[in-house]
């Protein structure tokens, strides 16, 4: 029987293009996902580079590298004072872009995929707001209540707390919004901001109890921000996040077969029950450790997901890893914009991801309002 | 074959099925009918192992509850009634998920059978769609070849596979209600199994080997189509008088509703 495709896929010579063209008329997006991932990696290379080199100190590209693999006279180019800017303050503001900025886009993602809506976002249905509650709880009553939770986790204390501040907001607002393996939209949406408020109303609580030295480290919080990067709170919260970032792709078939209903995702041989823990504790793992070092960043977690959907399709087995890449690039991209747009002061990077996502969170509410279930 | 051994099934607090039994044999198409209400899909929920149960359920000898999910998505696929995507899957991508079951094929094979399945219900050419952009008769039968997909082979390492379908058809045009019901037969006589909900009586009559007639949560009678489609059982179960009558060729039962009395 004629097969209009097979003959599509015979033609050897043909070049790269014309075969993405034709994969994509037979709804095969896995080849244009594979390529989108090499340039995404190649973007994010670039992007870190660039973000090192930029800044009032005078770095460039070839003096860094030249003094990173220690050639001779590497000493000369660059001076101790660029060495420490460098070293201390540009690399891990860089790196710490880069987990978080991976973390909120894959959290944004797996979330999406766990409530079969592209509008579940931790930071829009307050699991965000759950981990701030948790990691302020620790401020500001760590001396009387957890001082021992202090003195066994060290440094790993504030994300683990602002970890189950976020596991508790996932799991209420699934029981809350999932009926007998359905999502409603609606219901995950209104009760996503009535438990923000609520985690934000006992945060204020708080901040009201808190004294001067906790509110100058809890001010933060509610802006969001990567000022704050040094080697202490990447190693506080990059173990954390890699996890979290490793798991994910196992789940990614599991999140494919559930974007079908929770029964489907049953017969089609998925452990749905495990995927749901799985996917929940990644989401707040991950959501918790940023929030712990850089507060509440929004957007980006629904924004990138989407972007790459529009492209790649919902496909989670490429589009968690590029979710990943193209996270960590943006949000570098928006920390270097942050601290140049009105130096030498530095606007907090939340404002800067608000105000480039939210109108975009608008569009896609406008533009695909009849398959969201809205 | 499927055996569910006096089944009862509470939802919310209700008790719905009251000690049902049903066989569905490998080769057989074994179609569900009844009234609305009459605990049709809830049966079928319950032998598919996605809800609570009180009695068993086996599949070709293993109990359901002892069977791992990946286990019992290579022994029986489903279809459910209706599937609402928010995410923009091709139906080549929606298909394939079928494929993703168990042991790894090489990538040639896993594209012929995606192929052959979209063939299969009438859809070739359409793998390149987006799913949401279909009407829901095209979206049934797309989750359909994804269900095919997953038990492509009606006996696989010797044991029969089985299809459970919940309404198959309600969505279809009469071309289309012809070929499904042919595709199932197929499956069939190839050695699987099928077990079909139907509300149209007359095309079950003409493809199912068994029919098993449901109320009130109750199986009221079970058999071959012609000693269950009765004037005494379509009134039992209906509640509505009717004449049932037999075609000139073959002898399917048929019942039209002009018959109705009262």
């Amino acid at each position: 029987m004629p097969h209009s495709e097979m003959t599509a896929d015979n033609g050897r010579s043909r070049s790269f293009a014309a075969r993405l063209k034709s994969d994509w008329h037979m709804g095969d997006r896995s080849r244009l996902a594979q390529l989108l991932i090499a340039v995404l990696i190649v973007i994010a290379v670039a992007m870190f580079a660039a973000s090192i080199m930029t800044g009032a100190a005078d770095a460039s590209l070839g003096n860094v590298l030249r003094w990173l693999v220690g050639m001779e006279g590497a000493e000369q180019v660059l001076s101790a004072r660029d060495r420490i800017i460098i070293l201390d303050i540009r690399l891990p503001r860089a790196v710490l872009g880069l987990l978080v900025g991976a973390s909120l886009a894959v959290s944004g993602a797996v979330m999406q995929g766990l409530f079969r809506n592209p509008l579940a976002d931790p930071a829009l249905v307050g699991v965000s707001s759950g981990a701030s509650l948790g990691a302020v709880l620790l401020i500001v009553l760590g001396s009387s209540f957890f001082g021992p939770l202090f003195a066994v986790f060290g440094f790993y204390a504030l994300p683990i707390a602002a970890f189950f501040g976020g596991l508790a907001t996932t799991l209420l607002l699934y029981r809350i919004a999932t009926r007998s393996g359905q999502t409603s939209v609606a219901t995950m949406l209104l009760a996503g901001i009535a438990l923000g408020a609520l985690a934000g109303a006992v945060t204020g609580v708080l901040i009201f109890m808190a004294d001067d030295k906790q509110l100058r480290d809890l001010t933060f919080w509610g802006l969001g921000s990567l000022a704050g990067a040094n080697w202490t709170k990447i190693l506080s919260a990059g173990p954390i996040i890699l996890v979290s970032l490793a798991v994910v792709p196992f789940l990614a078939r599991g999140l494919n077969a559930l974007t079908l209903g929770e029964a489907a995702a049953f017969h089609m041989g998925i452990p749905v029950q495990r995927l749901k823990n799985i996917a929940i504790v990644s989401v707040a793992a991950s959501t918790g450790a940023s929030v712990a070092v850089s507060g509440g960043i929004g957007f980006v977690g629904i924004v990138v997901p989407h972007v790459l959907r529009l492209v790649i399709g919902p496909d989670h087995r490429y589009l968690l890893p590029a979710s990943a890449l193209l996270g960590g690039t943006l949000l570098i991209f928006a920390d270097m914009i942050a601290r140049t747009i009105v130096p030498p002061a530095e606007l907090p990077i939340g404002i800067i991801t608000a105000f480039a996502g939210a109108p975009f969170f608008l569009w896609i509410l406008l533009r695909g309002r009849s398959h969201m279930g809205l | 074959m499927i055996k569910a051994s006096n089944l009862s099934v509470r939802l919310s607090g209700k008790e719905v099925l009251h000690g049902v039994t049903i066989e569905a044999a490998a080769g057989q198409l074994t179609a569900i009918v009844g009234p609305n209400g009459s605990g049709k899909t809830t049966s079928l929920k319950a032998m598919a192992g996605e809800l609570p149960y009180d009695g068993t359920v086996s599949i070709n000898g293993h109990d359901i509850a002892m069977l791992k999910p990946w286990e019992l998505a290579l022994k029986r696929a489903v279809l459910p009634q209706s599937t609402v995507i928010s995410f923009p899957f091709t139906v080549r991508e929606i298909v394939r998920m079928g494929l993703s079951v168990g042991t790894k094929t090489d990538a040639g094979e896993t594209d012929r059978i995606a192929r052959d399945a979209l063939e299969a219900v009438d859809l070739s050419g359409f793998a390149g769609r987006f799913y949401q952009e279909l009407s829901g008769g095209e979206q049934q039968r797309v989750q359909l070849a994804r269900a095919l997909c997953q038990i492509w082979q009606p006996v696989r390492h010797g044991e029969p596979a089985f299809l459970l379908l919940d309404e198959p058809v309600s969505s279809l045009d009469i071309r289309h209600q012809l070929t499904i019901m042919r595709l199932a037969r197929s499956f069939c006589e190839r050695g699987g199994g099928v077990i079909a909900i139907m509300h149209d009586l007359n095309l079950t009559a003409m493809f199912a080997d068994r029919m098993i007639m449901m109320k009130g949560g109750r199986v009221q009678a079970a058999g071959h189509p012609n000693d269950v489609m009765t004037d005494a059982v379509m009134e039992a179960v209906f509640g509505c008088a009717m004449r049932v009558n037999a075609t000139p060729v073959g002898s399917a039962p048929f019942v039209l509703p002009h018959t109705a009395v009262g």
